[in-house]
Formats: structure tokens, sequence, C-alpha cells
């Protein structure tokens, strides 16, 4: 009896009505979900939980729960938020200086390099950040302090009679050390934007006569306009967020948000720190929110679909 | 409520990551018989590798880098997984002690167990200038290793004279070339006292200031920036050597390392003064965790703590690093070591005993006070001048 039981089950098994996907094929479909998850796990839980935390009663030694908006008065009604907008200021000429200088790189690359060397030439500028951060950072001081490589050069050669102090320990010097630092990243996006940009659009751009600036501002820039805004908010919140160049290349006066954060957890001021890191993200947000609603940021993946 | 229970209630519970941050390296250390040491590197003598501490010692040091931010201490100790991690650890006395005690953190010590406790300055016993600050409740929590009386670098080549008042921080003929520690307890402490000797400001105790005097020393701090007066505010060793040997600044409140090492890098003739108004004083001292106490540590922790009571640490760590030693005998100690330490090391360490003589004799001292009684007042004004 039990062998007719078996064979009967087998026979419905294999009827085409009752199909049932192989294991690897329900698992694909959970695949799917695995960036939900992450951004789940890895961004909105810690965001929450950082709001939550900035909400909270500081203590002696650290926080208890409770529901006060000091830790933001604190920061809105304090030199803090001055030394925020100062930072956001610096951190837009950062932008700009690396625009100017890194995504004309990008052009050339993309219009002038062979294809199959295009990626080899973009490695270089991937090849300094295999280098820690703060040694990078750090290696700026003997090149631009007093008597630095750069006013070794510069009074040896006679162009100045006095060593430039402007160049450390200023804001300058963290408007350096962000370009040096970041300027990889508008390489890098201007690389993927200029996908967008079609080689031909260059020849009829030429054939029509259009010089050189009206091809680029009537025709690569909008063309390429959501990945260049990509890369310049990856600058700009970088710029206002990484605490060790105006801790290592800044004086007096140079506070970005991250050295904020930074000095409210030495004081032990934890519920400021987290306040500070969601103004932070809610700055990035919104900014990504503009950008979406101007550029469609979707569009930056176009060339890998 | 302590700080702790909170920590491991609410937060690693809410993130579900107790296990895993505690775990693993506790799992990692408890295999090793190793003195898990958190500890900066002027902790040590001889090898930079600390195996001359070892070998002194007789024990196996897994040494940790620690830096000299107090509120790091705080954070790995009160708030994070400190006592899972280290076995011993060094801070600031006068202060961290009693925070650390108070939170169950360190454990009391038996200095019967340290033979060369009998060799320690009076000052650290029973109703001793120094007594509190390695107490807590009357109970010795902590053996002190080095300690100074902070004061004025300075590049005598540049100056060509010997400043002995702290006026010349604040002097506009040095604007753009002065450096403050980019820390509240030194600089607001040394300023406080600064102000106080010359009749600025009404200052009880430049210790332990009330908030209005906090106020108007970060306000006097504040108004000096704005000027210019500052380059930059140094934050560790390196930033301070760097800043005096590339004569980035002429001047500058520092440690007493800082000098030697900016002067020994540089070759220039940077020399530390003795400033009329006085100094800040402090100490640094190692602590017995209570997780090096659980694990059966004791003994490996009593025997590193003879051999920072112990003339031949006290001797080495003045003569490399000028840090004060904390026990008596050295002068004779390293006559009797002609080979370790040759007649120009010798005279210099009777030159810098004298000078930190000197330094210590000035009357308007005020020790380090690690955790003042105002201390929101101390952190929220060091914000606004950090901000400023």
């Amino acid at each position: 009896m039990s062998v007719d039981v078996t064979t009967e089950s087998a026979g419905r098994d294999s009827t085409a009505g009752d199909y049932r996907p192989a294991l690897s094929e329900r698992l694909g479909r959970w695949v799917f979900y695995i960036p939900v998850v992450f951004m789940l796990l890895f961004f909105a839980l810690p965001m929450a939980l950082t709001v939550v935390f900035s909400l909270f009663e500081r203590t002696m030694f650290w926080m208890e729960p409770a529901i006060t908006f000091k830790a933001y008065e604190n920061f809105f009604f304090s030199a803090r938020l001055e030394n925020f907008l100062d930072s956001m200021y610096y951190s837009s000429i950062a932008v700009l200086i690396c625009f100017v200088f890194g995504f004309p790189i990008a052009v050339f690359l993309r219009k002038s390099v062979p294809k199959v060397a295009q990626h080899r030439v973009i490695l270089l500028f991937i090849l300094p950040f295999m280098v820690s951060e703060i040694i990078r950072i750090f290696a700026l001081r003997p090149v631009l302090q007093r008597n630095g490589l750069v006013n070794t050069t510069l009074l040896e050669l006679g162009v100045v009679d006095e060593p430039i102090t402007a160049l450390i320990y200023t804001h300058t010097g963290v408007i350096i050390g962000e370009v040096l630092s970041f300027l990889p990243f508008i390489v890098f996006a201007g690389f993927l934007a200029m996908e967008a940009v079609p080689k031909y659009i260059f020849e009829v751009c030429d054939d029509l006569g259009a010089g050189p600036v009206n091809r680029f501002i009537d025709v690569i820039l909008p063309l390429a306009a959501p990945g260049i805004f990509a890369g310049c908010v990856f600058i700009f919140v970088n710029g206002i967020g990484v605490a060790l160049l105006p801790n290592i290349l800044g004086g007096p006066g140079a506070v970005n948000a991250g050295l904020i954060a930074t000095q409210a957890i030495t004081a032990l001021d934890f519920p400021l720190a987290m306040a500070v890191s969601a103004i932070m993200m809610a700055t990035l947000m919104s900014l990504l929110y503009i950008g979406h609603r101007i550029f469609d940021l979707t569009k930056v993946l176009a060339p890998i679909n | 409520m302590k700080q702790m229970e909170f920590n491991r209630r609410q937060l690693m519970a809410l993130m579900g990551s107790a296990a895993v941050t505690a775990g693993l390296p506790g799992t990692a250390f408890a295999q090793s018989k190793a003195l898990k040491f958190w500890a900066p590197g002027i902790a040590r003598v001889g090898e930079k590798d600390w195996s001359t501490m070892m070998q002194q010692a007789g024990i196996e040091i897994a040494a940790i880098a620690k830096s000299a931010r107090a509120d790091e201490s705080i954070q790995k100790m009160v708030v994070g997984d400190g006592n899972a991690l280290y076995d011993a650890m060094t801070d600031n006395g006068g202060g961290m002690e009693d925070a650390l005690a108070s939170q169950d953190a360190i454990v009391e010590l038996d200095v019967s167990r340290i033979p060369n406790w009998a060799n320690v300055e009076d000052r650290y016993l029973e109703g001793g200038a120094a007594a509190d600050t390695i107490r807590y409740d009357g109970k010795v929590m902590a053996i002190p290793y080095i300690s100074n009386a902070d004061s004025l670098a300075f590049n005598h080549d540049v100056i060509g004279a010997e400043p002995d008042t702290w006026d010349v921080l604040f002097d506009e003929q040095f604007k753009g070339r002065a450096a403050l520690q980019n820390d509240f307890g030194p600089t607001l402490t040394n300023t406080a006292i600064y102000l106080k000797q010359t009749g600025k400001q009404d200052i009880e105790n430049p210790s332990d200031m009330s908030e209005a005097e906090v106020k108007g020393v970060c306000q006097f701090l504040i108004d000096m920036k704005k000027k210019g007066q500052f380059r930059t505010f140094w934050d560790g060793f390196q930033n301070g050597v760097d800043l005096l040997a590339s004569e980035e600044v002429l001047v500058a409140s520092c440690w007493e390392p800082i000098q030697i090492v900016a002067g020994r890098k540089s070759g220039k003739d940077i020399r530390y003064g003795t400033m009329k108004e006085g100094h800040q004083s402090w100490n640094n001292i190692v602590m017995l965790t209570r997780g090096g106490k659980e694990r059966g540590m004791e003994d490996s922790f009593y025997k590193l703590a003879d051999v920072y009571l112990s003339t031949w640490f006290g001797a080495r760590t003045l003569a490399g690093l000028g840090f004060t030693p904390q026990m008596k005998g050295v002068v004779e100690y390293v006559e009797t070591e002609t080979e370790a330490f040759d007649a120009d090391t010798r005279a210099q360490i009777k030159d810098r005993l004298a000078r930190k003589k000197e330094r210590l004799a000035v009357p308007g001292n005020a020790w380090q006070n690690v955790f003042p009684t105002q201390i929101r007042a101390y952190q929220d004004w060091w914000a606004r001048v950090q901000a400023a």
C-alpha cells in the first residue's frame, strides 16, 4: 500500500499545474531585498537612533532617556552654527575649485584618451587613495608650512620675500586639503557622467561651429549634470564632515561640522554630537532631494544600465 | 544610577551588538597571559616595543596605545567595554581615579605588594600635598609614575631672551606665532594662573573655578584668538613638536618632552622657562581595572607598578623625556650607574631636577583638576573658545 501512495504523489508532483520553483530560484527572489535590509540596518536604524539620542538628556559621563531639545538649542544658539555655516561656505569653494580642475580632466579622458586606456588612466587617480587619509593630510604640513617645500621654493626663486603663512593653519589650508583629498571624486563622477555624452556629440558641435565654451555650457554640462552634482555633493559633505582637515591643517576658527561633533564627544556631550550628526544628515538628504528633483539622480547610473 | 548600567542595559541592548563588541576582543585576549596595558608611549623607557619594560618587570605586556585625552578614558571605561579590553591603564591623577573608581571601573590597590612603595615621594603619603591624586574615599586606587609642572617653551635663537612670564604668550609681538594646547585642563588653568597673579582677573582657585571665573578666562582667550594671537591650538605630541621645530610658533605652552624633542629634532635652542606667575602641576597614574583583577592579573600589575616606582624607571624617564620621577633617590642612583648614564647625562639629570624644583616652588602653581566642580561650564566655555 505504501508503495502506491508514493507513486501516486510522485505522479501529482509531476503535473504542469503544480510547479514548485527550485530552491535557488526561490532564494533568488529574496536577493532583491538585501539592499533594502542593508539600508534599514546600516542607514535608517542608525539614523533613527542618532535622532533619538540627540533628544536625550546629557549626564556627567553619558546620557539618559528624555525628550529635550537642549542639544539643538546648544547648536543653533552658539558659535557652532556660525562655524557650521562657515564650513559650508569654505566647502563650497573647495567644490568649485575641484570642479574647475577635476571636470576638465574627466572630459579629456572621455574625449581624447583611447577607450582601452581610459580605465587605466582613471586608476592613477585611485592610487593615492591606497594611502591612509590621515597620512595624506599630515604629509601636507611639511609642504605648506612656513619653512615647507612651497615656501622654500618660492623664496629661492625670489617670487616672495617672506614665507606665505596663509597656506596652513588657516581656512585656506583647509580648502587646499579638501581639494587635494577630494579632487579624484569629481574626476570619477565626471568620468561616469561623461558616459551620457556620446563621443559623436563633440563632432556634431564642431560641424555646427559651436565653440568650446558653448559646447561645454550648452551641451556637455546639461547632459553630465546629474553625475557632476553627485560628485559635488560628495565633496561638499566630506568638506563639512571630515574633522581631520581643520584639525590638522586649520588654525583657530577653522571648525567644520565633523570637528564640532568630535569636540562635543571630547566634552562628553553625546546628545550634542548626535544632534550635529543629525543636522549633517538632514543637510545631505536635503541636498540630495533638491538635486534629484532638478537633475534626476537616477541618470547617474544610466551608463551602467 | 551608574552610567555603566544605562549603557549596557539600553544602548547595547538596543544595538544588539554587546556580544560582538565585547565578546570578540575579550575572547581573543583571554587566551593570553600578557598584561593588557592601555598606556601612551611616554609610559615606557628603553626599547620602543616595551621589551625593556617587560624584562625589568619580568612579565609579558600587551600594550595598547592610548592618547592623553581624558574623555577617551571615560568613553572606554565608563561608557564602553574597557574592562573587557584592558587589565591596567594610565591617566591623569587628581580626578580621573575618582571618576573611574566611582563607576567601579578600577579597583583598590594593596600597596604592601609593591616593594618600591616605600620609596615613593612623601607628598603621596597620607596627608601629603598630592595624596588625593591617587586616592578615592581614602583608598589608594593608583600609583604615580610621572609628573611635571607645565610651562612655556620658547625659541631662544629667535627671541634672544629668557622669558619668565606668561605675558609673552599673549604679547602682541608674538601675534600669530604663539600656540596653546587644545585641552581645556592645562590651557584654562595656566591662563587662570596668569590672570590671577597679574591681577587682571579675580580668581580664587585656578584649579577649580566658578562658572563666572571660567567665563572670564575663556572670554580673555576668545578676545586673543579673534585678534589673531594664536597660530593654532596644538593637539598631540607630534603636532606640538612640529610647530616648535618648524618655527611656525616661537612660544607655546606645552609639555616639557615637546620642548626637548623639538630642540633635538630642529637643532635649535628651544628652552623651557620658569614662569613667575605659576604653572599647572600634574601627574600621571597607573591603575588596575576591575576586569584586570577579575582575570587574575594582579600579580603582573604589581610587578609593573614596582618598576614604575623604581629609581631605574625614574632616572630613565627623566633623562629621556624630562618627566619628574615619583620616587626618592634618583640622583644617588644615577651616580652609581655610571655605565648607563655618562657624565653629560648625569649633569643634565641634575640640571633638569633643579629646574623642576624651581618651577614646583613657584607659589602660584595650581594642581591639575581633571573633573573640576563646574566641569560643564569648563566644557561649554571651552567649546566656545574652540569655535570662536
